[in-house]
């Protein structure tokens, strides 16, 4: 396999368009990243593209990626579409990792585009609902149920198995939303308060409107190209893919002892980085429920059982501490268009690693990163979805 | 009023007999789940799954009031995951009898099977499927037997 880098990346702000289409928002993303990675639309040899709703949402179920692409201005090329769910701009960007790493192709591009606000947030809810397995969703099972209950997160549990209160489901939110506050494509720009988040409209209890990722149109795209012909391209600092894990759940029974899927997936992006948690100096998680990223710090090797808080308390995991996570504001604050949140992520690390997030900007900016995006949801008690991305200089 | 998805759910014309899940177990390594698959996910044995007869008593492993509502249903409602004797743990919606309020279900009760409308909307009025109730016929203790 060769040494793949990120050369350039591009990102539409997240939040309501109504003027744009889906294809429109993904153009804005495309030719970002294209300008950004001193490429042109001829130089790309390939396209993954993801998008999970637009087939329920825009009524365009098929060759969603050849639209977009065609529309801006590539054509020709092989273009695969990537549904999977969240998770599938991390998924587009593990297809354009592999064209490049096994040599089919030198430059590759991954977009992922969502387009949520159709002006009927009912039929929004509902498409959302189809991304987990259509027998639970029938049932009225939500994605915020999963977060509360669900054996795999349980908030409501870990609230009693570790005493968290509501002030701890609410720091991640707060913390994040700072962040995103700092930053101009973020679809909520206001910090926020523990007791406005706690006072919040409840949802599914415990969980507040304020620890929710809300609906979101936006994009985001990367430029991938082999190691050694980055230097024809950019004379910007190429980011190198150190590792691209993409898993998916397991079928759980109650006494299944197996480790949590998103540790196994960490696991071995950190086994094919050839690195370790305590190296990872920002990370990009997938907090579609706020608290879910005090669930994701143990599952990341970053703090032990029952001590995110704790974290956060400590600042070990705001700009300016040892581990910044969510400097982008994470998927509550930034934006979670569900199909574009796993390259939006990588848009963020890029932008830390090359030292130009201004305001949240990272003091030293740093040199390995790692991103995490999960997605859908089974019957066998696991999400569909698992992606792990370290990013190295 | 019709079953939602009569393979996942059975009832009986004899009233004296309950409702119950229908789950496949494994022939050979015993594993049970819910719903059906031909492959068990145990022991990866494709030829050995036989439909079982499931889940007419559990024991609530955890429950939420959601206060918001997809289309067809109607907010506030009950959502849990119950533990299966025979193994699963499966999700499920909480019988219409009990009432949408703290202190109503507590995890760890004695639950069992019913048979319900989805939901009291005119999407899901007519299709039936399996809830849970708390089994205060067992007293409310939780019984693996």
């Amino acid at each position: 396999m060769r040494d793949v880098v990120i050369l350039g990346v591009g990102a539409h702000p997240s939040g309501r368009f109504p003027e744009k289409a889906l294809k429109d928002l993904a153009f804005s993303a495309i030719r970002e990243a294209c300008s950004d990675a001193g490429v042109g639309a001829r130089d790309i040899q390939v396209a993954y593209v993801g998008n999970s709703l637009g087939g329920l949402l825009t009524g365009q179920e098929g060759v969603r990626g050849q639209v977009m692409l065609q529309h801006a201005g590539i054509t020709g090329i092989p273009v695969v579409n990537v549904e999977n769910a969240c998770a599938s701009a991390a998924t587009a960007l593990r297809g354009a990792w592999l064209e490049v790493a096994s040599g089919a192709a030198d430059v590759a591009l991954a977009v992922g585009a969502e387009k949520m606000f159709i002006g009927d947030s009912a039929r929004t809810v509902a498409a959302l609902s189809a991304v987990s397995e259509i027998d639970l969703s029938r049932m009225g099972m939500q994605f915020t149920t999963s977060y509360a209950i669900h054996p795999k997160i349980n908030l409501k549990g870990r609230m009693k198995e570790y005493g968290w209160t509501m002030e701890d489901l609410a720091k991640p939110a707060v913390k994040n939303s700072a962040n995103g506050a700092l930053n101009p494509i973020a679809q909520h720009r206001r910090g926020l308060s523990i007791e406005e988040v706690v006072q919040s409209r409840v949802v599914v209890e415990p969980l507040t409107l304020l620890m929710c990722s809300s609906i979101s149109d936006g994009a985001a795209a990367a430029v991938l190209c082999a190691a050694e012909l980055a230097p024809r391209y950019t004379s910007d600092r190429p980011i190198r893919i150190a590792a691209c894990v993409l898993r998916s759940g397991a079928y759980r029974l109650p006494d299944d002892g197996r480790e949590d899927s998103a540790a196994v997936s960490a696991k071995a992006a950190y086994e094919q980085a050839g690195i370790g948690p305590q190296d990872i100096g920002a990370i990009e998680l997938h907090d579609a429920m706020a608290p879910a990223e005090l669930m994701l710090y143990e599952r990341l090797g970053l703090c032990g059982p029952g001590e995110g808080p704790r974290l956060i308390d400590e600042g070990v995991t705001r700009i300016g501490g040892r581990q910044p996570v969510n400097p982008s504001g994470g998927l509550c604050s930034r934006g979670h268009p569900v199909g574009a949140t796993g390259l939006l992520q990588i848009a963020e690390l890029v932008s830390q690693m090359r030292g130009r997030a201004g305001p949240r900007q990272i003091e030293r900016p740093p040199k390995v990163t790692m991103a995490q995006n999960q997605g859908g949801l089974l019957l066998g008690q696991d999400s569909a979805v698992y992606a792990c991305t370290i990013l190295s200089v | 009023m019709k079953l939602l998805d009569p393979t996942i759910l059975r009832v009986f014309d004899d009233a004296s007999t309950e409702p119950c899940l229908l789950g496949a177990q494994c022939g050979h390594c015993g594993t049970v789940v819910f719903p059906q698959m031909p492959v068990c996910p145990s022991c990866l044995r494709d030829d050995m799954m036989e439909e079982a007869e499931i889940g007419r008593r559990g024991v609530l492993y955890s429950h939420t009031i959601a206060h918001f509502a997809p289309a067809g249903f109607k907010a506030p409602y009950f959502q849990g995951f119950v533990d299966l004797p025979e193994g699963p743990r499966i999700f499920t919606l909480i019988s219409s009898a009990c009432p949408v309020e703290h202190g109503v279900l507590e995890d760890g009760m004695a639950m069992r099977l019913v048979v319900e409308p989805l939901a009291d909307t005119p999407e899901n009025r007519e299709a039936l499927t399996y809830k849970y109730v708390p089994d205060t016929r067992s007293g409310g203790k939780a019984s693996h037997a």
